[in-house]
């Protein structure tokens, strides 16, 4: 009787929990085994729902029937998603397709996205990815190799041949030669960044406009000699970047024929030689270390600028301690022009193009394509999936789509005349109007960072500003160095490679900043370059060469 | 024998170092906050220009103003308000009722239940395994995804317990023999007496639902679900200036020198208020267990 009651007052023997551990354990298993694959993947026979029969380049996409697709949008907090949005009001109009938006702070984008797509959770289409970031879903399969899927696209085709965007889709391709992100396309490469010049304090003393380095060092010697105590240029993008004044070495690297700053990369290949090189111990990334050392060492450039926050720099130029500083035109416009015609009377700015270097006018490569999508793989599994294929084409690649998304509703947030497009009146983008009531991203959800980019370069150019225009139609007339070839590494080697390269790209930017600004002696250079062997630089630069070997055997 | 009435002349000198060495530590730790303060209320040209130390400089309320009028703001204090109000007062049932439980010796298999507790201490299961269970049960885009999963902190439990087990036994019996039940005796007597760590935990519990940015972004898939927390986070981690909150053009530079300094303070300011009130359960609850009767 006593034993009885004690079992009953809930003290569960060893071999009832023992039992019951075991039940849980084998739920867990059938509850997470690998469910229906859909059938073989190539197969889209029973994916045609609500699609299109005969969707081609330039045809408006209009659902069969009312569809809805998920989608992670990066909220910007400079508009911050609205459901009222005419943006979505008209996408469902014209298409018939709602999307409904997962809203992620734009803060924490890419850790959320890492989270959603771990737990098998994430939205069907994910925007807004920079390669080479999707590169680490690859391996656990859980996006799309959306290579495969692109004769879904018509749109997303024909701008790829007709732009001949052939080896920057190849430049992604991963080692089993799929890529797996719908880049941003451009017709042609946007340039960003370059210097800008108080061109008032230049005429002041006479001084030409520069076009080359070598004159940018006149003027700036000049400026010195008349403003001794002051550093003529300070610099500013060196925060929140492994590569302080990210910007400056950027460009300046470009008219070097360098990747360098925020385009820094350990390998480059070298076109005559034809196999990867390191980057940073190549004659022309030296040659441009030197040019900046003569700059720093004759105190033309003020040596904070590799630490100084954005605000300190552009602080100094509105105090008119510096008149020159790095820009783009965006900043240009509603930062400097806007502060310095507050508290400076008669002061100009301008941004000029690019100035030349040794390796003439050329612009980088490998600059037309842009962040892109993502596919889930989960969205292969539903019916919809051609529908929904064909819907991404639309929106993001067609000329009237990418239309849409830029600037509006014809008649109601833009009108458009022989190319130029000008907002409806009472509707601002970018402070372009401050006194209009409305403003085409907040309020409408237009010219949204997650729905708007690549596009012709009469779409790209038509929100240019003036001195925008002037400055893209300068540089648009520069060669496109060609883009380094594919050289996807397979996941063992990628892993050694990793180890392998962010010791050498530390070493190889702190030991440039250290020549730049006289740290280091210009003479220890090979010594430089012994460090770096020792840190593994030719395994490094074997391995990739290995890859390309690899892939363009496989590949032709 | 040493004298407890007049203070030696070591005693003296360590009451002086003593003094010294805490007021250092308290401007110290002061100052970045006075500075915040006076930031908010300060004109944008002695900002940049760093003039502003203690005390506002072109005292104006330009920024204060723009971001009162941005109703997302407002929103998100208010969802900030909800989920620590809700979240605390979870956390403190379950947590006391744990502790209580727990604080009873003949409690069966009263290690276990402490183990367990004590297990979660050391090992998690991990961000996604979390996500997906929080998912599946369905809380996902409401008050509970940050209630419940992080209602019961063990490092509060096991104070609680401690406190729990330092309370005299003959109370309760005394209170049993007089017909009360369990759940009268917790709530009729154990709890009244437990003023001191049920404040200081309810402060611990609610500072940290407070504060919390994490559980809220990671569980909701809307921007008017969040706290305001993020709301911040997004501002000095996103925007590059105020644009967002709807400044306009000539205030952006202003908004842009000091939104961070006036959100900070309006999001620390409720806490700042209800600190001084809630002190004396500090003090009183430290003393509480130090004499034995």
């Amino acid at each position: 009787m006593k034993n009885a009651g004690q079992k009953n007052t809930g003290r569960l023997s060893r071999r009832q929990i023992l039992s019951a551990a075991g039940f849980v354990g084998l739920a867990a298993l059938t509850g997470c085994g690998s469910g229906d694959d859909g059938g073989d993947s190539k197969d889209l026979s029973k994916k045609q729902n609500g699609a299109m029969k005969n969707y081609r380049a330039g045809q408006q996409f209009k659902a069969a029937k009312p569809l809805s697709f998920s989608l992670l949008h990066n909220n910007n907090p400079v508009y911050p998603l609205k459901s009222g949005w005419l943006f979505w009001k008209e996408v469902t109009r014209r298409t018939g397709i709602t999307l409904k938006p997962v809203d992620v702070p734009l803060a924490d984008y890419e850790k959320k996205r890492s989270v959603l797509i771990g737990a098998g959770d994430a939205p069907f289409l994910i925007p807004k990815t920079y390669h080479p970031s999707e590169v680490a879903f690859v391996s656990s399969g859980a996006i799309l190799p959306v290579s495969e899927y692109v004769h879904l696209m018509p749109n997303f085709q024909d701008k790829v041949r007709k732009w001949k965007l052939e080896p920057e889709l190849d430049s992604i391709r991963q080692s089993d030669g799929k890529y797996y992100l719908l880049p941003g396309l451009h017709e042609k490469a946007k340039s960003g960044y370059s210097l800008s010049f108080r061109t008032d304090i230049l005429e002041k003393h006479g001084l030409t406009v520069p076009t080359s380095w070598d004159e940018v060092y006149d003027v700036l010697k000049a400026l010195k000699a008349e403003y001794p105590d002051k550093y003529p240029w300070t610099d500013r993008w060196s925060t929140n970047t492994p590569f302080p004044c990210g910007a400056l070495f950027s460009y300046l690297g470009q008219a070097y024929g360098v990747k360098a700053g925020w385009t820094y990369d350990n390998l480059t290949f070298d076109t005559t030689a034809r196999k990867f090189v390191f980057n940073a111990t190549t004659d022309a990334y030296r040659q441009m270390v030197e040019y900046l050392r003569k700059i720093v060492a004759e105190k033309l450039i003020d040596p904070e600028s590799f630490t100084q926050q954005d605000d300190q720099a552009v602080q100094k130029l509105l105090a008119e301690k510096s008149y020159v500083i790095s820009a783009n035109p965006q900043e240009l416009v509603q930062n400097y022009r806007y502060n310095l015609g507050k508290q400076v009377k008669g002061a100009k700015i301008e941004m000029v193009p690019v100035p030349l270097g040794p390796a003439g006018p050329v612009v980088l490569g490998g600059t037309r394509l842009e962040n892109g999508v993502m596919i889930s793989s989960k969205a292969l599994k539903s019916d919809t999936f051609v529908a929904m294929m064909q819907f991404v084409d639309w929106l993001w690649y067609s000329d009237e789509g990418q239309k849409l998304c830029k600037w509006g509703v014809k008649g109601t947030t833009y009108t458009e005349s022989g190319g130029q497009y000008r907002l409806e009146p009472g509707i601002s983008l970018m402070g372009s109007d401050p006194d209009a009531a409305k403003d085409l991203q907040k309020d409408y959800g237009f010219f949204n960072g997650v729905f708007t980019y690549g596009g012709s370069w009469d779409l790209v150019s038509s929100s240019f500003s003036p001195d925008e225009k002037e400055f893209q139609d300068a540089m648009a007339q520069r060669k496109e160095l060609p883009i380094d070839p594919a050289h996807p590494l397979q996941s063992v080697e990628q892993e050694q490679a990793t180890l392998w390269d962010t010791p050498l790209k530390d070493h190889a930017i702190q030991n440039t900043l250290k020549f730049v600004l006289g740290k280091r002696p210009l003479s220890e250079w090979d010594a430089y370059v012994a460090e770096l062997k020792a840190k593994n630089m030719q395994q490094l630069v074997d391995v990739h060469n290995k890859a390309y070997d690899r892939f363009q055997q496989a590949n032709g | 024998m040493v004298s407890v009435n007049r203070p030696t002349r070591g005693y003296r000198v360590f009451q002086g170092v003593n003094g010294v060495i805490l007021t250092l530590v308290v401007v110290v730790t002061l100052y970045p906050f006075v500075n915040i303060v006076a930031r908010s209320f300060s004109g944008e040209r002695q900002i940049r220009a760093g003039e502003v130390t203690l005390w506002p400089k072109g005292f104006n309320l330009t920024t204060y103003k723009i971001v009162f009028q941005d109703s997302m703001f407002w929103r998100n204090y208010g969802n900030t308000v909800l989920y620590t109000v809700v979240s605390t007062a979870v956390a403190m049932v379950l947590t006391t009722c744990y502790a209580y439980v727990l604080s009873k010796k003949h409690l069966k298999g009263r290690t276990a239940l402490v183990g367990i507790a004590v297990f979660t201490m050391f090992f998690t299961g991990g961000l996604i395994p979390n996500y997906v269970l929080v998912t599946t049960l369905g809380l996902k885009n409401g008050v509970w995804a940050i209630a419940l999963p992080n209602a019961i902190s063990v490092f509060n439990l096991l104070v609680m317990k401690a406190f729990f087990e330092s309370l005299p036994t003959d109370l309760e019996e005394a209170a049993q023999l007089d017909g009360l039940s369990t759940y009268g005796i917790l709530l009729r007597i154990v709890l009244p007496l437990s003023k001191a760590v049920v404040a200081t935990m309810v402060l611990f519990y609610s500072v940290s639902f407070w504060n919390s940015w994490f559980s809220a972004f990671l569980y909701m898939d809307h921007t008017d679900l969040m706290p305001v927390t993020v709301y911040l986070r997004n501002l000095i981690q996103g925007a590059t200036g105020g644009a967002n909150a709807g400044a306009g053009t000539e205030q952006l530079s202003q908004v842009g020198a000091n939104i961070q300094a006036v959100t900070i303070v309006l999001t620390a300011l409720p806490i700042l208020c209800v600190y001084p009130f809630v002190q004396r359960y500090f003090v009183s609850g430290v003393m509480l267990g130090a004499v034995k009767g």
